[in-house]
């Protein structure tokens, strides 16, 4: 290792968010919290972690958010000893936007790492931050990034990506230099069209954003202290009562800085979603009627084939053999926990003279997670099967998340149309709901602990 | 009753049938098969049970199709079936008129008027003697409502002109009012099938009397379920699950680990592997996909093709489809 590597280290900020705006992610999050959901058979939160695994130079990787310490504790235990990094969990004691969550644990994310104590001393600063958010599902070309950063020269790079002209303003529409590729305007969710290149949430940084946030904050105190002089300004603007150390990275550092030659962006060309609802600004004709619940979990469902689809590139080893000759056939990219039990068996049948398989048929995009019992002839496609499911003979689940402990019955039937604009485009089985045989639940978000034995569609059953 | 061997039968038929559609789409609905066999021949077999040996069909469309179908019959039965066609609607007494000849010979037999819509165990036996006990001119099957079995005098021939006429309004009141009409109870179970959700109650009841008189000629096995009727020339899977009443028909193929409730599988039908069939009609030469879900009164015509993984609910689809999306909610595929 040279000393020119060992001057760049780098440390890893992840987004996790709280609990307080989980409620979208019902029923299931009611049993987890949304960044340890799996999708493709792994937590939400895996994925920005496994993806951070590739940065060079790696000293730590935080978590930081404001769910209870405890809910991340084995989590964050078991994926520091199979990454051989160390990653931490940091709990904010209230929100500070994601600039004045950075910046509030700043000490803890400059300080030396123990791990790393043997090098050289000068050579244990940090000299990267990147900062993720939990909730976007992309391919994190965080290597990629860092070239790119180290070339420009600026304080901080920003992944971008293209998106279609009408979704663009649900995120931060963004102009860049397309020479040099410098930020030159940003504006989060603007009532006008400004630019189909949006922010991804996935930076990098040098440790000079501490002092631009200490800036956006020192900037606050002065006004409040003025607005002591002035309460008729202070009624004016709501933006400048918000507390000091309450920094958001968008309005507050990414706007006020564009066009100073601090800030560049990098485009990704790789696919890239938003595992939440779009808050404030839905458009009211198309999206009125979708219940944001089913919205979410669809995205839920797009992300986890996404991300299985990556496992091609990423982490082939993880995705099941589609041959057949095991226990089931595969279409398309399957992940299947190793503890999970798929039923084999086929013969030859002499009386109608072929062959039949009784091989359950699995995909495309479904993950089943560990401990699931799959009975033969069962038809899965585009689901999420959590941990503990009994899925028994001939049923079929198609667009469906089906939650911890849930029973589905022989012949029965957990489906949704899969459309993008119907009002419940995903079924959802909260935990432990027990799906007697032959019944059929077609576009329903079923609460836990529920028995259904008769068939139902377009309901939420509490 | 001298001689039973001269007595005559009239099966009204009437029109398109247009109640059981798509079926009717494909066949006139007498040749409708209901527990694997075309709806008159229930009708027709238990006239020549009972030693009648003519049968008339008052038919307003497609007498041809009926007779080429019907002409194996006869011989295979030893029982004469004619056809008495109508120019136009003549309601429900009009074709006595116009079959008159037919009906009326010289022995002064009285001669049974059957309702092709409605199936029962035809007590006609018992009928025959009940009609005798009273004596009088006419006698009409009754459950809660008449049943559409009836057995006539000649003489009630010549109440009867040869225009559109209902038998129940017009020409029963009169009779009855010269104390010529008796009812008898219809002993067992009835049902008018000219719609597929009495067709499908129809077959349960069908399968329940046949489950008390002729046990033998129902399925039995770990696979069945209650009264399963199996043509056999079909082919069942292993690992199915079968009944209660279902009837599959002759040619018909139901792969491994299928489910089948409630149901009619007709003839030359295929269910491919895992599919879940209750509660509707599978119209013949038709396909099932695999992992297919069919249910609540889904009917299919002839030669309708149901896709891989497809969910019908209530879907009722005119012959020659193919679905390749599901159809959620009740309605029509034309």
């Amino acid at each position: 290792m040279g000393m020119t590597s060992m001057d760049e280290r780098a440390v890893a900020v992840i987004m996790v968010g709280g609990p307080t705006k989980g409620t979208r992610f019902r029923p299931l999050s009611l049993n987890i919290p949304k960044p340890l959901f799996p999708l493709a058979g792994q937590p939400m939160v895996h994925h920005p972690i496994f993806a951070c695994k590739r940065i060079p130079n790696l000293a730590q990787i935080y978590l930081v958010g404001f769910y209870e310490e405890r809910e991340f504790a084995l989590y964050v235990s078991s994926i520091s000893n199979e990454l051989k990094v160390p990653v931490r969990y940091l709990k904010e004691d209230k929100p500070h936007g994601s600039a004045g969550g950075l910046y509030n644990f700043r000490d803890l994310i400059m300080e030396d790492n123990p791990v790393l104590t043997f090098t050289f001393s000068f050579s244990n600063l940090i000299s990267h931050i990147f900062l993720l958010n939990c909730d976007v599902c992309c391919s994190f070309p965080l290597p990629a990034m860092l070239e790119a950063h180290k070339r420009y020269g600026g304080m901080g790079t920003i992944l971008v990506i293209k998106v279609s002209p009408e979704s663009a303003d649900q995120f931060g529409e963004l102009i860049a230099d397309p020479s040099t590729n410098e930020l030159l305007h940003y504006t989060e969710k603007p009532e006008t069209f400004v630019s189909d290149r949006i922010n991804c949430g996935v930076y990098v940084f040098t440790p000079e954003i501490f002092t631009a946030i200490q800036g956006v904050s020192t900037q606050r105190k002065d006004r409040a202290n003025l607005r002591r002089q002035s309460s008729f300004e202070a009624l004016q603007s709501a933006t400048r009562s918000l507390p000091a150390d309450f920094v958001r990275l968008d309005q507050d550092i990414l706007s006020p800085l564009a066009g100073k030659k601090q800030l560049y962006t990098y485009e990704t060309m790789d696919f890239w979603e938003q595992i939440k609802t779009p808050g404030r600004k839905t458009k009211p004709a198309s999206n009125a009627a979708i219940n944001p619940c089913s919205r979410l979990h669809r995205m839920s469902l797009k992300c986890s084939g996404l991300y299985l689809y990556q496992f091609r590139y990423t982490s082939p080893d993880l995705l099941t053999n589609g041959d057949g000759t095991k226990s089931a056939t595969i279409i398309g990219d399957v992940y299947i926990h190793p503890s999970a039990k798929v039923h084999p068996t086929a013969k030859y049948d002499k009386h109608l003279a072929i062959l039949v398989s009784k091989f359950a048929q699995i995909g495309p995009n479904v993950s089943v997670s560990a401990n699931a019992r799959i009975g033969a002839g069962v038809r899965l496609i585009n689901c999420i099967i959590l941990d503990g499911v009994e899925i028994k003979e001939n049923a079929v689940v198609i667009h469906s998340i089906v939650g911890w402990k849930c029973s589905i019955g022989r012949w029965s039937r957990v489906q949704a149309e899969g459309d993008h604009n119907a009002k419940l485009g995903v079924t959802i089985l909260g935990e432990a709901v027990n799906v007697e045989d032959e019944v059929v639940v077609i576009n329903c978000i079923v609460l836990p602990n529920k028995t259904l034995n008769v068939s139902v569609q377009q309901e939420i059953i509490l | 009753m001298k001689d039973l061997s001269t007595m005559k039968a009239l099966i009204l038929v009437g029109g398109f049938g247009t109640r059981l559609r798509p079926l009717t789409l494909s066949f006139p609905k007498p040749l409708v098969d209901f527990a694997n066999k075309p709806m008159i021949l229930h009708q027709i077999e238990a006239l020549k049970a009972i030693g009648v040996t003519e049968v008339v069909l008052a038919i307003n469309y497609q007498p041809e199709v009926m007779l080429n179908f019907l002409k194996d019959f006869e011989t295979k039965l030893g029982i004469k079936i004619t056809c008495s066609q109508e120019t136009e609607p003549l309601g429900t007494a009009g074709p006595l008129a116009l079959a008159r000849d037919k009906l009326a010979d010289k022995s002064g037999e009285p001669f049974f008027v059957l309702n092709s819509d409605v199936i029962s165990e035809y007590p006609l036996k018992e009928m025959i003697a009940f009609h005798k006990s009273h004596g009088g001119e006419a006698s009409i099957m009754v459950t809660k409502i008449n049943a559409g079995i009836y057995l006539l005098n000649p003489s009630v021939l010549d109440r009867i002109e040869l225009k559109p006429t209902s038998i129940e309004k017009e020409i029963f009141p009169k009779i009855a009012l010269a104390g010529q009409l008796f009812a008898m109870v219809l002993p067992g179970f009835w049902m008018d099938i000219g719609q597929p959700k009495d067709y499908i109650s129809g077959l349960r009841l069908y399968l329940d009397s046949l489950r008390k008189k002729t046990p033998s000629k129902l399925a039995s096995g770990a696979h069945i379920m209650g009264n399963v009727l199996v043509d056999e020339n079909a082919k069942i899977g292993d690992g199915c699950l079968i009944g209660p009443d279902v009837a599959i028909g002759p040619g018909c193929v139901v792969e491994s680990g299928v489910r089948l409730s409630r149901c009619t599988i007709m003839r030359g039908v295929r269910i491919k592997k895992h599919a879940c069939i209750s509660s509707s009609i599978i119209g013949w030469h038709s396909t099932v996909g695999q992992w297919a879900r069919v249910e609540n009164m889904t009917i299919l015509g002839e030669d309708v093709h149901v896709c891989d993984e497809i969910y019908s609910n209530g879907g009722v689809v005119l012959p020659h489809k193919e679905i390749k999306a599901s159809i959620l909610k009740p309605e029509i595929v034309m």
